[in-house]
């Protein structure tokens, strides 16, 4: 993996050894699998803010704000191909177009039209109207159906003397015209009218009972009248929040799973990454000096070494994740603390050979220091294997931060995919089969650990060759 | 040597939560003293004489745990407390029967756990030695590949998510299997339904961890395997002629068994540890479930005796599992090494 990004530095005996390593790498297919899901990993990483439609998700993964014109536990949009019945996906109308109207010094009306091409059986969950305004003004919106039917829906005054959102969600603002249209054509008793329904529903007398779709061109008018001269509106949008809702639907507070997934990436490598590199080069260079120096320093290492090797390392990580309620950073140097004792046997038993190899006494016998050959003639050898190490400890340095996260003790400041899982098990995803919300996180965890374990097994069949088949 | 090893942890711990474990043992004494002063204000006692006996009591108290002594010498009776399965009163949870002894909401768990627990390592020993034979059987065929490429699939697989989705899967929208709990309520009379309902509770748990993990088990025993067939005894055997079956059992296996149950044995214990998370997924009554209830009612005693239990349950095992070895290994003489 990272054979050709080591420092080129050190001898050209460990280049060459890498170089060696690099070339043998490639002829194992699985181990190149893994290589290639790495970069893609990395390269949504990079591009995180292309891939997913809100941008600052991993930010503001937490405030309700931004995700509140998504529809609650939606489904993922492609369900469409597969069910019989289409659903409203999601969509975001924000290329309007006002004609402006000046009527007077202080009013000036804006007209827009947008069309809704609606060709769906099931309506979308609600209308939103929403912006950025400053000043005063009314807002109408006036809905002309494909049967020539008109309804006004929305008439509302804002006025502010500084920047503020207003939000028009029409399935609540336009209850009393849609009650009194879908009354002229059902007498019902029925009290709560569910806008949406009606408003993409055919004018006939089951238009509440049972409303069929009605398919066409919808047109939303939007007059603005601004009654006063320094009114500005900004960023003006209509969102038709759908039945289905992006690539991988919603949760139950509205947020995009697609994007907390794809935010959550970088977390996942970063945690991994971080925690296996730093935890087994302490390892290694904890092994190697153990076995360099022998006598008693070795054995008072080993007994540490056993201290912690013998503690049940989730177990704890939970307690001291539950007490101290960890930062990322804190809960990777805790994850560190534990993780190092993973290659030190292994470590240590090699050092003991090459402690032995000539070249390491011909390095005594001219006076080198023990760090020199320490450092400059046992670790190296051990790069390899270190990798391979690695490799293989970072599925469970992101196991482990899933499953700390899982029981809500993870950062709440980032979006990880354990706290996706942990907000799902919360959120009765298991029992209510809300599959989008649980499936995804767990596969892309899989994934990852796939990756690395890729890698890694690659390279633990060139280091043991003995396992190769016949 | 183990238990060495566990007294040292302890201490550990109790440095590590000392402060914790203080302010919530300060809460309970203030509370109890505070108890014990409504009752006497009921019967009227001198208000004077009650802020007084306040006074002396909490002293008392504190006194009592070693609250006021120097650091290292709290941290010292924190630990000789832990070591005696002293672990105080719980905060908020009860056991089973209603009782706060921390000790005891611990242990009534133990047992459901280890049953579940030991149901699956053997199932999953089973399993994934055959198939790990299998493997090197016909090492680089078809089936060894496929199957190599699933261990790798399912290395980085959580076992709890996995859990949950055969939760959803299995539980609500097939439902066939009850979604959690160790028994059916009412629980059956008779005991023979009794052991039927539990296993048709422990089914889908079982069954869960077992098809996560037979995999690598079954890596591991080929590689193992795979290795000791490359031997010169094996070269030696197949040239006397000996069938192939007996090569593979008779001699191949045998001297891959200490070292495929120990390596299994370990991974298992690793795993003991992350399949904590799994019970509280499947709503089984065990030690883990526990923390996961801890946690959210932040109860720090039940954690910490938890913890301590756990780790002690831990050091156990591997200690047995150095006997074990030595035993079926003659060659490795481990005994001093805990």
């Amino acid at each position: 993996m990272s054979a050709e990004k080591k420092p080129k530095k050190s001898s050209s005996r460990l280049k060459m050894q890498l170089v060696d390593f690099w070339n043998e790498f490639k002829q194992i297919k699985f181990g190149i699998i893994g290589i290639i899901f790495l970069v893609i990993a990395i390269l949504v990483t990079i591009f995180e803010s292309f891939l997913i439609p809100f941008p600052e998700a991993s930010t503001r993964w937490r405030d309700i704000t931004y995700w509140e014109d998504n529809p609650r536990n939606a489904p993922p949009a492609w369900i469409n191909w597969f069910s019989k019945k289409d659903y409203t996906p999601t969509t975001y109308i924000d290329d309007i177009n006002f004609e402006e109207n000046i009527m007077s010094p202080t009013m000036t009306l804006m007209t827009s039209v947008i069309e809704y091409d609606y060709r769906y059986d099931v309506p979308p969950i609600d209308l939103i109207y929403r912006g950025r305004y400053k000043g005063s003004f009314t807002l109408n919106i006036v809905l002309e159906r494909p049967d020539g039917n008109v309804l006004n829906l929305v008439n509302k005054n804002f006025s502010s003397p500084s920047w503020k959102d207003f939000r028009v969600a029409i399935g609540t603002e336009a209850k009393n015209p849609v009650q009194s249209f879908a009354k002229k054509y059902q007498n019902s008793s029925v009290q709560s009218v569910k806008v949406n329904n009606v408003l993409f529903a055919q004018a006939n007398e089951t238009i509440l009972s049972n409303p069929q779709p009605l398919k066409g061109t919808y047109k939303f008018k939007v007059n603005i009248i601004k009654t006063s001269a320094d009114t500005i509106i900004e960023e003006p949008k209509l969102v038709l929040s759908g039945a289905v809702s992006g690539i991988l639907g919603t949760d139950n507070a509205k947020r995009d799973i697609w994007s907390g997934l794809i935010a959550g990436t970088k977390w996942a490598l970063f945690i991994g990454l971080l925690t296996s590199a730093i935890s087994v080069t302490v390892g290694v260079i904890y092994g190697v000096v153990s076995a360099y120096y022998g006598g008693i320093v070795d054995s008072v290492m080993q007994r540490i070494w056993e201290i912690f090797a013998n503690i049940p390392l989730l177990p704890v990580l939970i307690v001291l994740a539950a007490i101290f309620k960890p930062s990322i950073w804190s809960l990777i140097i805790m994850m560190c603390l534990f993780f190092w004792v993973g290659p030190v046997k292994t470590v240590r038993s090699m050092a003991l050979q090459i402690k032995e190899e000539t070249y390491v006494e011909a390095a005594k016998a001219l006076g080198a220091s023990h760090a020199r050959i320490i450092f400059k003639h046992m670790v190296p050898i051990l790069i390899p294997y270190s990798f391979a190490s690695m490799a293989l400890n970072v599925p469970s340095a992101i196991l482990y931060e899933a499953s700390v996260s899982l029981l809500g003790l993870g950062d709440a400041t980032i979006v990880t995919w354990g706290q996706i899982l942990h907000d799902a098990m919360n959120g009765g995803a298991v029992t209510n089969g809300l599959w989008w919300w649980v499936v995804p996180p767990g596969i892309a965890i899989a994934l990852i650990g796939m990756t690395f374990a890729f890698i890694g097994f690659a390279m633990d069949t060139i280091l043991n060759p003995k396992l190769r088949t016949r | 040597m183990g238990i060495i090893i566990y007294v040292i942890i302890i201490f550990i711990y109790s440095f590590l939560f000392n402060t914790v474990m203080e302010e919530t043992l300060n809460g309970q004494i203030i509370e109890q003293v505070n108890g014990e002063m409504l009752k006497m204000s009921q019967v009227g006692t001198d208000p004077q004489y009650l802020l007084e006996y306040r006074e002396r009591r909490i002293r008392e108290l504190r006194d009592l745990y070693h609250l006021d002594d120097p650091l290292l010498s709290r941290v010292f009776w924190r630990a000789i407390d832990t070591l005696t399965f002293n672990y105080g009163k719980s905060t908020i949870m009860r056991s089973f029967k209603g009782e706060t002894d921390v000790i005891k909401i611990v242990v009534e768990r133990i047992p459901n756990t280890l049953i579940l627990f030991t149901t699956s390592i053997i199932l999953d020993i089973l399993l994934g030695v055959w198939l790990g034979i299998k493997k090197a059987q016909k090492a680089g065929g078809i089936m060894d590949k496929t199957t190599s490429i699933a261990t790798m699939a399912v290395y980085g697989l959580p076992s709890w998510w996995f859990g949950m989705v055969m939760i959803m899967l299995f539980a609500f929208s097939i439902p066939i299997f009850p979604s959690g709990g160790l028994s059916s309520v009412p629980p059956p009379e008779t005991f023979f339904a009794k052991f039927v309902d539990l296993l048709y509770h422990m089914a889908l748990p079982v069954i869960t961890l077992v098809f996560i993990g037979f995999w690598g088990r079954a890596y591991l025993t080929r590689n193992i395997v795979l290795g000791n067939l490359q031997e010169d005894f094996i070269m030696s055997a197949r040239a006397r002629g000996l069938p192939e079956r007996s090569v593979l059992y008779g001699h191949a296996l045998r001297t891959s068994a200490p070292p495929i149950l120990t390596m299994s044995l370990l991974s298992l214990l690793g795993s003991f540890s992350g399949a904590l998370i799994f019970e509280g997924i499947f709503s089984w009554p065990g030690m883990g479930n526990l923390y996961w209830a801890a946690v959210q009612q932040n109860d720090i005693p039940v954690l910490l005796g938890n913890l301590s239990i756990t780790t002690l349950i831990y050091i156990a095992g591997i200690v047995v599992l150095d006997l074990i070895y030595g035993f079926l290994d003659p060659r490795i003489k481990v005994g001093g090494k805990a």
